[in-house]
């Protein structure tokens, strides 16, 4: 089972950043979308979603408002920024690269020559 | 404003604390409310929410750390944010009145500049350490002696030793005296040298070693074995164009070959410039106990001894002495001062003057400053009514205003530092030959930069804070109603404004009186009868090495030069003596008048003397009184004779006729010495020494080895015979080296430096005072006439002539013109106690200065006024009543 801390950092912003590139979002929301897509596979500790979300602010990838939510309580919503955009499809691109090139090693049958 | 009052909000009133507890709080509410929607029972889904979420104070710590960062960055920029925006509003409202920002911006430039520049000076002089090691724990000793009031005098070789072998609270004590000698060799011309004879100790005592070679060893002292020199670094590099191997070597000094130990690092300068060094020698005659012949010496305190217990240790030293030798030491103890103030000296008592002066210069500019921003204020009353209509708080009001004033202070900060780089140049001409002594650095640095920053915010501040406070608390309504009639001041502002204007004319008034004093004292000083004439004199020293000349050979030498300069076209008496006016030649003894009985010790005829060749006072154009001049054949050394002055003949003989009588001076046992002749008194010390009595003996009789060549002249520029000279001295002996060759008008006036830099550095701040005050009244007249401008055309409607006006406008400058010169002057009654022993033939409540000053700036503020009273006189009432 993977556990919060074990998860790489850059992962996680990773993931925060794709999800927030849908719309804008609370961190509850964040949190929902990334167990609903990743399942069991990739389950984080909630609570470590919170110290990343604000780091992500401080580094001006995303911002934040305080919003009313449905059931009438003050809510922080947190959305992309333009930076944070770029940020995203530089790190999808790599982590892209990055996984691509390990699961061809792992699919590769023999040794090379 | 309201981006502004929100961004307020973002960064001040945020608690970071709360934002993420209700963060938190929200994420497991959500959770559970999820969970117990999809059927779970409450208590169940609150554990699985906080299960999931993991430990909330972790995730709080971090959170709220974060946070905390983000705020801190966000205050700062915000911070910046305003400081430029409030800049670029400031600058664009100084862009809309030029001549406001240019008038304030140089007035603040030339306040702070010399500001800078004294103080800069004032650092470099009595604050920055000396350059020795540990200097605070130098002391400098000289001789004073209790009965006779003597302060600062030579001291004698036993007394120097049983201080050295005594002492408990010094480390160390070196001697030293002054001397020069004449260096030749092959390689270029012969050259006079300045410097110092020391003991071996004394430099290890300053804490300085020569960067090559040693210091001198206590083996070197006994005569015969003391010829070894060091040499300064700039000799060396100069004359021995830094030799490496300069160690070792020989070199001729006062011809007499002596081989070099050591060069002393690039920095070090004892005493003053010197450039050589020889050992302090011992001979029989520095044995005498009555040969106080010695300049000084310098002691180290050991850690923790204060002066004061070094005084009563060598005083203690000293009352065995006198108890020992109750004549030759009668009175005489040591004098202790610290070394730095022994080298700042008489310099210590102007600069607190010019401290005190320029602290007056810069709060005249402060109040001229707020006296414009006032000014500017009333023209601006309706932008800011209106502004604060609009909804510009007070304190935004206030601090905008504040940031002009800080903006106008930084660009006349920025122009200041190149007025006090100018000024700090130009202090340098202060001293006599362009070059302050040694210690003293004359540089714009760190510590001087630091202080106009301080000085231009303070500035800012204090000539901002009052008007802006004022402007910002204006009614908007009565300033809009008032604005819409065209008449925008109010009584109080133009009170205010009154007040600065007084206080301006006060403070110059003050500085009036302060530069007046001095520049008087320093007439008086100039004035003062010398009672020689000093135009047309070229004066040169010239030393005979003792070696090479007797006496009979010295003669000899001088009377050839003399013969060949007379043969100069344009001299008309060439004479000498060995020591001309204002050298500094000073050599006294005790003299005794035939037939007198013995004085009490403390009590002794004490008398100038020197030998000096027959012509010399018709050379100097001093008087003979009585009597007759001494000839060529004045040389009998068994019937020798000698002349006197005034004050010999006054205090020596009771004022009855010398001629005839014969005394003694210093312990001769030879005959008596014969007066035939009285000359006039004249001024031989540097002013305002006075002279004492003197006694001149025939140089024939005594042909001493140095002596200083006096050629009168009937050229326009006496210099035009240096070259002269220098050829008939190089036909004769070429080893020989001439030097200190100059007038007599510059040995005068160059004595005078300090008196004549007090007198100028304070005329200078009182002209800018007068300045900056009349700017100031100035400009209050102006605006009250254009503010009456409809009473006055009522007024001339109603039958007033221009005469009438005039007098009106001039009634009002003439009261704050009376007050402020009032005011001043009470201030300078005292003040001017400052000044002191600066004070030379005037006392520091001078009738002269405290009357022409007050007419003068009264004078000078009535003109200021004239121009805006001519104004309003020439107001077309019609147009002046219709003009609303």
């Amino acid at each position: 089972m993977t556990r919060p801390a074990d998860l790489l950092q850059g992962t996680l912003d990773l993931l925060i950043l794709k999800t927030l590139s849908w719309g804008p979002a609370h961190g509850y929301a964040v949190a929902r979308w990334i167990e609903q897509l990743t399942g069991e596979a990739l389950r984080i500790g909630e609570g470590s979603l919170y110290p990343a979300l604000h780091r992500l602010e401080e580094r001006e990838w995303v911002e934040s408002s305080w919003q009313l939510s449905n059931t009438n309580r003050r809510t922080k919503v947190y959305r992309l920024t333009v930076k944070g955009r770029k940020q995203l499809r530089a790190e999808a691109g790599a982590w892209t690269q990055f996984v691509e090139a390990v699961y061809k090693v792992l699919k590769t049958e023999e040794q090379p020559a | 404003m309201t981006d502004r009052r929100l961004r307020y909000f973002e960064f001040w009133r945020r608690d970071p604390r709360r934002d993420v507890d209700d963060e938190i709080q929200f994420h497991l509410e959500a959770r559970v409310a999820d969970l117990v929607g999809t059927g779970m029972a409450p208590d169940e889904a609150r554990r699985r929410a906080t299960a999931e979420f993991g430990d909330p104070r972790v995730v709080r710590e971090q959170t709220v750390a974060i946070d905390q960062r983000i705020m801190r960055r966000g205050r700062r920029s915000e911070w910046w944010l305003d400081i430029m925006r409030d800049a670029t509003v400031s600058l664009r409202s100084l862009r809309r009145t030029p001549t406001f920002a240019i008038t304030a911006v140089l007035c603040a430039a030339l306040g702070i500049g010399v500001t800078a520049a004294i103080l800069s000076a004032t650092y470099s002089i009595l604050i920055r350490p000396l350059p020795y090691p540990d200097g605070d724990r130098l002391v400098a000793v000289y001789g004073e002696n209790t009965v006779r009031g003597y302060h600062g005098s030579n001291i004698s070789w036993p007394d120097y030793k049983a201080w050295r072998d005594g002492t408990r609270t010094f480390s160390s004590i070196g001697i030293w005296t002054w001397t020069t000698a004449t260096l030749s060799d092959d390689a270029s011309d012969p050259e006079r040298a300045y410097g110092a004879l020391v003991s071996a100790n004394l430099f290890p005592t300053l804490g300085v070693h020569p960067i090559v070679g040693r210091n001198f060893t206590v083996d070197e002292e006994p005569p015969g074995r003391d010829a070894v020199v060091l040499v300064s670094n700039r000799l060396w590099q100069r004359r021995f164009a830094s030799d490496s191997a300069i160690v070792g070597k020989r070199i001729m000094v006062d011809g007499r070959a002596h081989t070099v130990v050591g060069v002393m690092p690039p920095s070090f300068n004892f005493p003053d410039r010197g450039d050589i060094w020889l050992p302090f020698a011992v001979t029989p005659s520095q044995e005498e106990h009555g040969n106080r012949g010695y300049a000084g010496a310098i002691g180290r305190l050991k850690p923790g001894y204060t002066i004061e217990q070094a005084k009563a240790d060598l005083h203690v030293i000293d009352a065995a002495l006198v108890r020992e030798f109750p004549v030759d030491n009668h009175g005489w103890r040591a004098e202790l001062t610290p070394m730095r103030e022994d080298l700042v000296g008489d310099l210590k008592q102007p600069l607190e003057v010019f401290v005190a002066a320029v602290a007056l210069v810069l709060l005249l500019v402060c109040a001229n400053l707020a006296n414009l921003m006032l000014a500017r204020g009333t023209t601006r009353a309706r932008e800011m009514a209106i502004r604060t209509a609009l909804g510009a708080s007070r304190r935004y009001l206030t601090m905008q205003l504040i940031t002009e004033s800080l903006l106008i202070a930084a660009l006349g900060g920025v122009l200041g530092v190149g007025i006090a780089w100018w000024g700090v140049r130009l202090l340098r001409f202060a001293f006599p030959n362009q070059m302050p002594p040694f210690f003293i650095s004359l540089t714009l640095d760190a510590p001087a930069l630091g202080l106009v920053a301080a000085l231009t915010i303070a500035t800012g501040i204090l000539f901002g804070t009052v008007p802006a406070l004022r402007a910002s608390r204006a009614d908007p309504n009565a300033a809009l109603r008032e604005g819409a009639r065209g008449a925008g001041g109010s009584v109080h502002r133009s009170r205010l404004r009154s007040i600065l204007v007084v206080a301006e004319i006060a403070l110059s008034a003050v500085l009036l009186v302060g530069a007046m004093l001095l520049v008087r004292s320093y007439r008086n000083l100039a004035a003062t009868s010398l009672g020689f004439d000093e135009r047309g004199i070229l004066s040169a020293q010239l030393a005979l090495p003792v070696e090479s000349y007797s006496r009979a050979r010295a003669k000899a030498f001088f009377d050839d030069l003399f013969a060949r300069l007379r043969a100069e076209p344009g001299v008309t008496v060439v004479a000498s003596a060995q020591g001309i006016p204002f050298s500094g030649w000073n050599i006294q003894s005790e003299a005794r008048i035939e037939g007198t009985p013995k004085p009490k010790p403390g009590e002794e005829l004490i008398t100038h003397y020197q030998y000096v060749t027959p012509d010399y006072f018709k050379a100097i154009g001093v008087p003979l009184l009585r009597g007759r001049w001494f000839t060529e054949a004045d040389h009998d050394s068994l019937n020798p004779v000698v002349l006197v002055n005034e004050q010999m003949v006054k205090t020596g003989f009771g004022g009855s006729d010398p001629i005839g009588k014969r005394l003694r001076v210093g312990g001769n046992t030879d005959p008596m010495e014969t007066v035939v002749g009285v000359i006039g008194d004249f001024r031989h010390y540097r002013l305002p020494q006075p002279m004492g009595p003197a006694v001149y003996f025939p140089y024939a009789v005594y042909p001493s080895h140095q002596q200083t060549v006096v050629i009168r002249t009937t050229r326009a520029d006496p210099h035009t015979l240096t070259t002269p000279l220098r050829n008939a001295v190089r036909a004769l002996d070429p080893r020989l080296a001439l030097y200190q060759v100059q007038t007599f008008d510059e040995a005068v006036s160059t004595s005078l430096w300090r008196q004549r830099l007090q007198g100028n550095v304070l005329s200078i701040f009182a002209l800018l005072a007068v300045v900056l005050a009349c700017t100031g009244l100035y400009g209050v007249i102006s605006y009250t006439v254009a503010e009456r401008t409809r009473e006055v055309g009522v007024r001339m409607a109603l039958g007033a002539t221009r005469g009438n006006v005039l007098a009106l406008v001039f009634a009002q400058s003439g009261r704050l013109v009376a007050l402020g010169v009032a005011l001043g002057l009470i201030v300078a009654f005292f003040a001017t106690r400052l000044l002191g022993t600066l004070l030379y033939g005037i006392g520091a409540t001078d009738l002269t200065t405290f009357i022409s000053v007050p007419a003068g700036l009264g004078v000078v503020a009535l003109v200021a006024a004239l121009i805006p009273a001519r104004r309003a006189s020439q107001v077309d009432p019609i147009i002046a009543m219709r003009s609303e």
